[in-house]
């Protein structure tokens, strides 16, 4: 089964935001509710790098671990998703995740934070697939159609890949190689203990 | 509750059956790597596996739901020309999905592109016709503004003459639309027609097509794979242009190619090249002759390429001379052995390839800029060829095919010029008397010290340019070079804040009889103006609401698809000028030969005949080869082009031609030209894509030798033509005549030979190749191997142009006043109907001490999120979300001596007009000591003041904020009237 | 433990968090060679800069205003997660079972401390009505704050088997909005617990006597105490600065766009799950010295009315006072 994971090519990212404006198209995403963005180090300085930046689906999701209503679950293809019907937005999981993925509306009590949102992998959420709920709630459910994340198929230099994490580390490993150069697998120590090695 | 898929065995779903088949099945591990994104790894396999069928594959089993159709159409937000793919059900447009089959984009998007299926929902659009009744806006008829505005126009007409009003066209009108706009200007009677290329690559146009025949960009996006070394220069490709990001990646990565980036900003691109040069705003020419002068000191330069197909290089070497190494250090702040090795890398790892924008253009020696760095590319070979070449990125999605099709002051359609034989050949192209279209045009008073100008000079005189019109409109009638000044602006998609000076823009707008907008979004031209009457606003539908074809800045030609009728009640552009001129007479005439459709309010033009009536009319560029069903057969076969060298496969119905059939696509459509990749490539045939250097300005000069002597210098190629010309040598333009000398005249059909005949009239030896309407001419060469525009030598030396070798000259508003002695700005001139003051401002400038109190150099440039002037773009609410506020970049250094923290508010003030911008620091190290920057598609506030107000009720962008050309200055380049938007002193100060 | 040194590295870390994260320490130069793509900065290095005392997170520039996003990683919070999953228990667990453990083992050694002098049947006021409204207030928020504030660390894996997901959701749902909007009621009652009660409860001297001969509790006989002896000045305090510190901490996490920063988040989370599992340790300890653990204790808040020799043995200085000032202590009204 695939291993789904993220991997964004630093090498290649040139902050276009092309994934950030992909995400809001496929999913609605509303204003203020990012679960993507891009953040550049070290800017203007040569040696920049630019990262697109979303949930990373961890392996052993520290989001899940801390849910007090344990809202969160995995698919089979590894994807970290979580129930918005049993969400009830405490702000554990943005405590707990390394990324800053999950997202609140400012709808709570005192104007604090609603439901929790984040990248669903382009997977939806728990209603059945390609429902206009899971929609409503989740966004796209792209996984189910065949298809991957809109963000990184809309990549306009190819930087952001998404899909088995086999593969994607074999991607990057090859253009590594052959270009000689590479700034690493940006957070996939943090998210999956792991990185790729050249 | 049980969660779905929260064991293992939950429902795997349609998923499993898409990535399960890892092995086997549905999608296989290489159709799965492509969906990963692998392929531009710069593996081997790039480019070799085909989308499409992956795609079908998919399709087959779960595709989107039933009564979805998907709709291709081109973005309308840069010159790359990313095909958009969308899902239209009921009418609405529900989803985007990525092109995996175009060669150009390959799916993918930049911020701007995925965010396109807003603009078709935007609720921040105008929504119907409105004018502007004792300053408030009152929703109108479609009718009733049409009626008003045709009348105000003739009234205006009547009193002041057509020149009065001013035609402002757009970069993003489909090449019909353009076409059309084109068109509607001389049957109305004018020249000042005009658009965004103005303002963006008007003197790349200028200054290119003076070197070697076309103003355009010589190869194409995916071709800079094929480099090993590129400059960019003044450009950055990666907020402009991020999806050209990918193939000059790519291109980086899979050839090891050095990538070298000259700016005055470390930009996003300079980030991933492998060398940053950092040098000051405006000193271009001396960067170019720098390097030149390293080249030619250690003979690096092509001396081949030179002696056959350059004429004038031993002139420029004698301006060249003049830049050793400390000069230019001392002018350009580039060290000597940083400037010495980008010159030996772009001489000797070849194919090198440079690559320009605004930077460049946007000087008072815009033109000059250009001219510097064509002479460079000439020096070194690489032009002409695969991987090399004058790569000029251009800016709105259709502003080449804009151009191309004569939105410009001094052009009809496809570059013929204003001269007679131009209108001749247009009035038969449109089957109109040369006679009337003469008589439309003004007589044109003696003032001024000028004489007067009948109705024949006058429509061969260039117009005014739109850096201008409020110039035009404001200056002492007697300064201004027509009937009168100018009353009216009818301006179609072109932003009012892209422009420097806009404190004089607003004066001007004031006293403007008639002002009409004509725009997807009311324009900063409305939000400035504090009209109370004569203004209104008509909405337009976007490229995605109607058909038609643009070309990207590769020359090549795409047919977009109408996605969705165009929203609320706003109209396509061909309708609008179609009711205009009927309103105004001249519709019989002017849509004569033009079929008509029913569209929404009515009969319309119809896209595909328009660009028919172009096809019959295009010689000259290679417009004629690119009829409606070749475009719209390489769209639904985009997946048969490859990656690199754009060709279509074998056995496919697209077979041989490269993709879009990027200008001069030669002939008739039968003739199955395939069009031109590359421009002035030598290697390939005429017939399949090859070229030479157009001899365009004579075909010998007369020189002076150092002892006095006269000599007759060929301009035409010596001991270079192109594969499998039976001319083994240069040769001129194809003529009858010619045809006739070489015996091959009776290659032509009678009915060619017919067609020449009735246009040459009693001398039908002078028929060109331009004019031939049976594209006979053109057939015969190609069929002997030639070129039938010739072949000649490309210029070093332009003698026609104001400063023939470029020559450095400090910007007018320059920090280094002590180098203006030697290097002085051109001396006060006139530009094209209008005086052009480049010494009388540099010297008050200097005089009032511009320097002292305006220590910080102010230049400008784009954001990812936004384009041009950005009501747009601003009012996306995906878009707007990620620039919020409008800011200005400026060094650490200077912050602190200000007392400044990043994300405060400043005020930038400008040393004319006092004007002043209230915008927030950013603060990085991104601009050096001494200088700053500001992006320029900011609107809506002017000089601290919110003009959210001024907007239509509900029309308003989401963002606003204070344009740059607020403390934007003086400066325009004698050749195109190009504005100076780059180079400018300003102070900076906490708010 | 690494949260240690995270709470104690905590300002340095909100310094360096405002900052824009790492720099490398190469500065554009001009007339060096400059190769941008040869420079690129790693994720290795920063990674490798993480160290402890310095920077907790990764971050740089991002357009959009929310500040928060312009951090990429922020490795701390696995940290926060090993707290909050492992640690947290523990000191919940030992705090609260450890306490009930106490209790027990307390009440079969010493069994319920009765009245010395035996019930006299003559009371003495110990509070008013306004004292035990204050006390119940705070105390009933309390409960009910406690108990919603152990749901969210406990009850995932107490109640889910037992209430199944969406029930239990839906109470957590109903725990987090009486959580909320209870800890508003309980914020005025320490206040105004603090102002009634601190002229009493200021410790002095003779606290050290009375925790010197064990309050009483152990072995025979009574220290001699005020109003409050020093066992209930410790539970006053511990209530007053413990509920500060839950206020203060609640406050953030309430108005979490207030805290400036989830590394902040993270303290004051810290700090509230901590001090809130202490507190309820220590209010367990109070309740059962209020209630079963000792004869005639529940009347001083229930009725307000206590026993005269309870009062004696208990607060011999304040009975004494309050004669004094000539309070008669009343006769109990007979049991209905």
């Amino acid at each position: 089964m695939a291993r789904m994971k993220f991997l964004c090519d630093a090498d290649r990212c040139i902050e276009c935001n092309a994934c950030v404006t992909a995400c809001k198209n496929e999913n609605d995403v509303p204003w203020g509710i990012n679960r993507r963005r891009v953040v550049t180090i070290n800017d203007g300085k040569p040696g920049e790098r630019s990262i697109s930046m979303a949930c990373m689906h961890c392996t052993d999701a520290p989001c899940a671990a801390v849910c007090p209503v344990d809202c969160f679950y995995v698919t089979v293809d590894k994807v970290v998703l979580h129930s918005k019907d049993l969400c009830i937005g405490c702000g554990y999981c943005f405590y707990a995740c390394p990324f800053g993925a999950p997202q609140y509306p400012k709808v709570g009590n005192f104007g604090s934070r609603g439901k929790m949102d984040k990248c669903t992998f382009c997977a939806g959420g728990p209603e059945a697939d390609l429902s206009p709920a899971e929609f409503q709630k989740y966004g796209s459910n792209r996984l189910a159609e065949g298809k991957l994340p809109l963000c990184a198929e809309m990549c306009s230099t190819k930087s952001l890949l998404a899909g088995d994490g086999d593969i994607i580390a074999k991607i990057y490993k090859e253009r590594v190689v052959k270009r000689g150069y590479g700034s690493g697998a940006w957070g996939w120590k943090t998210a999956y203990k792991e990185t790729v090695a050249i | 509750m049980l969660i779905k898929r929260k064991s293992a065995d939950a429902s795997r779903g349609k998923l499993q059956a898409a990535l399960g088949g890892l092995s086997s099945g549905v999608m296989d591990r290489r159709s799965f790597l492509r969906r990963s994104g692998l392929v531009a790894g710069g593996l081997a396999v790039a480019g070799s596996i085909q989308i499409g069928a992956v795609r079908k594959a998919e399709a087959a089993g779960f595709g989107p739901a039933t009564g979805t159709k998907v709709v291709k159409n081109i973005c309308t937000h840069c010159s790359v020309g990313c095909t958009v793919k969308a899902e239209v059900a009921n009418g609405v447009w529900v989803g985007q999905e990525p092109a995996w089959e175009s060669p150009i984009n390959r799916g993918t998007h930049c911020a701007k592109g995925a965010s396109v299926r807003e603009l078709v929902h935007g609720d921040r659009r105008i929504k119907y016709p409105m004018k502007l009744v004792e300053g408030q806006w009152t929703k109108i008829s479609w009718e009733q503004a049409i009626s008003e505005i045709g009348d105000k126009m003739l009234e205006i007409r009547a009193k002041s003459g057509a020149d009065s009003a001013y035609l402002l066209g757009s970069a993003k009108f489909s090449n019909e639309g353009a076409y059309l706009f084109r068109k509607f200007a001389a049957f109305w009677g004018t020249n000042n027609v005009d658009h965004q290329a103005r303002i963006c690559h008007s003197t790349t146009v200028a200054g290119v097509a003076n070197t070697w025949g076309y103003g355009a960009m010589t190869n194409s996006y995916n071709d800079i794979r094929n480099a090993k070394t590129v400059i960019f220069m003044g450009s950055n490709a990666a907020e402009a242009h991020p999806v050209s990001m990918q193939h000059i990646l790519a291109g980086k990565e899979i050839n090891r190619a050095n990538v070298i980036v000259f700016d005055p900003r470390m930009t996003r691109t300079a980030a991933h090249a492998t060398e940053y040069v950092r040098f000051r705003s405006g000193t271009d020419i001396a960067v170019i002759w720098g390097m030149m002068w390293h080249i030619f000191k250690n003979g690096w330069e092509d001396k081949e390429f030179i002696s056959q197909r350059v004429y004038g290089m031993a002139d420029a070497l004698k301006e060249i001379e003049k830049y050793d190494p400390k000069t230019v250090e001392d002018i350009t702040g580039i060290p000597e052995a940083q400037l010495k090795r980008a010159a030996e890398t772009f001489a000797k790892v070849k194919p090198a390839t440079f690559i320009w924008c605004m930077g460049v253009t946007q000087h008072t020696v815009g033109t000059a800029n250009v001219r510097a760095i064509c002479t460079l590319l000439l020096a070194t070979g690489n032009v002409g060829g695969m991987g090399n070449g004058a790569n000029i990125f251009r800016g709105h999605c259709n502003v080449q095919g804009a151009t191309d099709m004569g939105l410009d002051v001094g052009n009809l359609p496809l570059y013929y010029g204003l001269v007679e034989g131009a209108w001749r050949h247009w009035g038969r192209v449109w089957d109109v008397s040369y006679d009337y279209l003469q008589s439309r045009f003004d007589e044109v008073p003696a003032k001024g010290g000028r004489p007067a100008r009948n109705r024949k000079a006058n429509m061969e005189t260039s117009g005014h340019t739109s850096t201008r019109w409020f110039d035009a409109a404001s200056l002492p009638a007697e300064q201004v070079d027509q009937k009168d000044n100018l009353k009216a602006m009818i301006v179609f998609g072109h932003g009012g804040n892209t422009i420097p000076r806009i404190p004089d823009s607003v004066k001007a707008l004031e006293n403007l009889d008639l002002l009409v907008v004509a725009d997807p979004h009311p324009t900063n031209f409305v939000s400035l103006a504090k009209r109370k009457n004569g203004t209104y606003l008509l909405p337009i539908a976007t490229q995605f609401e109607c058909d038609g074809s643009r070309t990207c800045s590769n020359r090549s030609i795409q047919w977009g698809e109408k996605v969705v009728e165009p929203i609320f009640e706003s109209a396509n552009d061909y309708w609008v000028i179609y009711k205009l001129a009927e309103k105004l007479g001249f519709a019989g005439d002017m849509f004569k030969n033009i079929q008509m459709v029913k569209g929404k309010y009515g009969m319309e033009p119809q896209a595909e005949s328009v660009l028919r009536e172009i096809n019959r009319g295009g010689w000259s560029t290679g417009y004629t080869g690119q009829s409606p069903e070749r475009l719209k057969l390489h769209m639904e076969h985009q997946d048969k082009f490859d990656l690199v060298t754009l060709r279509g496969a074998k056995g496919s119905p697209v077979e041989n031609d490269f993709f879009g059939l990027p200008w001069p696509c030669w002939g008739t459509p039968e003739m199955k030209h395939p069009g031109t990749h590359v421009l002035y490539d030598t290697s390939l045939e005429p017939i399949n894509g090859g070229g030479a250097f157009r001899p365009r300005f004579g075909v010998t000069r007369e020189e002076t030798r150092p002892d006095g002597s006269k000599v007759n210098v060929t301009l035409l190629a010596e001991g270079s033509w192109p594969k499998g010309s039976e001319i083994k040598d240069g040769y001129p333009e194809f003529t009858m005549g010619m045809l006739k000398r070489l015996g091959w005249d009776k290659d032509l059909t009678p009915a060619e030979a017919a067609t020449i005949n009735s246009i040459g009239g009693n001398s039908p030896d002078g028929v060109s190749w331009a004019v031939d309407l049976s594209g006979g001419i053109q057939r015969v060469a190609l069929m002997h191997g030639c070129v039938p525009f010739g072949n000649g030598k490309a210029r070093a030396n332009a003698w026609n142009l104001p400063d023939p070798i470029p020559t450095h000259r400090e910007p007018i508003y320059t920090p280094r006043v002590d180098l203006v002695a030697k290097w002085p700005a051109r001396p006060d001139e006139r530009t094209l109907r209008i005086p052009n003051l480049h010494t009388t401002f540099q010297k008050a400038a200097i005089e009032k001490g511009v320097a002292k109190n305006f220590p910080i150099i102010l230049t400008s440039g784009r954001l990812v999120e936004y384009e041009g002037g950005g009501e747009e773009t601003r009012s996306n609410k995906w878009l707007a979300e990620l620039q919020q506020d409008m800011f200005v970049e400026i060094s650490p250094d200077d912050a602190n001596a200000r007392g400044i923290k990043d994300g405060q508010f400043v005020w930038v003030s400008g040393p004319e007009n006092n004007s002043k911008a209230r915008v927030k620091a950013l603060v990085t190290e991104r601009v050096g000591k001494g200088v700053a920057w500001m992006p320029f598609h900011f609107g809506g506030f002017y000089q601290g003041v919110d003009q959210r107000g001024n907007y239509p009720k509900g029309t308003d962008p989401i963002v606003l904020g204070e344009s740059v050309n607020t403390v934007t200055t003086y400066g325009y380049d004698p050749v195109t009237g190009m504005h100076e938007g780059k180079v400018t002193l300003v102070q900076i100060a906490a708010a | 433990m690494r949260l240690t040194r995270s709470i104690l590295s905590f300002l340095a870390m909100v310094a360096m968090v405002i900052g824009l994260g790492l720099s490398t320490p190469v500065a554009a130069q001009q007339g060096a060679p400059i190769n941008p793509t040869a420079r690129s900065v790693t994720e290795d290095q920063l990674l490798n800069a993480l160290k402890p005392g310095s920077a907790a997170e990764i971050g740089g520039r991002v357009t959009i205003p929310d500040a928060k996003s312009a951090t990429l990683i922020r490795p701390a919070g696995r940290e926060w997660r090993e707290f909050h999953q492992g640690t947290m228990h523990l000191i919940g667990g030992i705090a609260i079972l450890g306490m009930l453990a106490l209790l027990v083992v307390f009440y079969f050694t010493r069994g319920k401390i009765m009245i010395s002098g035996g019930p006299t049947n003559r009371t003495i006021t110990r509070f008013g009505s306004f004292d035990r409204f204050v006390h119940w207030t705070t105390a009933g928020c309390f409960i009910v704050l406690a108990l919603s504030g152990l749901n969210i660390t406990f009850g995932k894996t107490i109640l889910i088997p037992l209430l199944g997901e969406s029930a239990f959701a839906a109470a957590a749902q109903l725990g987090k909005y009486a959580h909320n909007y209870l800890a508003f009621p309980f914020m005025v009652g320490l206040a105004l617990m603090f102002l009634i009660w601190v002229k009493d409860n200021i410790p002095g001297m003779i606290d050290v006597q009375w925790f010197a001969q064990g309050g009483g509790l152990i072995g025979k006989g009574h220290p001699k105490a005020k109003r409050f002896n020093g066992g209930q000045k410790m539970v006053f305090w511990s209530v007053i600065l413990g509920g500060a510190v839950l206020s203060v901490s609640g406050w953030y996490l309430l108005f979490p766009y207030t805290a400036g920063g989830v590394l902040n988040l993270q303290f004051w989370n810290v700090v509230h799950g901590v001090v809130s599992m202490l507190l309820i340790g220590a209010m367990l300890a109070h309740a059962y010295i209020g209630s079963i653990g000792m004869e005639g204790a529940f009347d001083a808040m229930g009725s307000g009315e206590v026993d005269l020799n309870w009062a004696k043995e208990h607060h011999s200085l304040w009975v004494e006072d309050e004669m004094k000032k000539g309070v008669v202590p009343a006769a109990m009204q007979p049991a209905e």
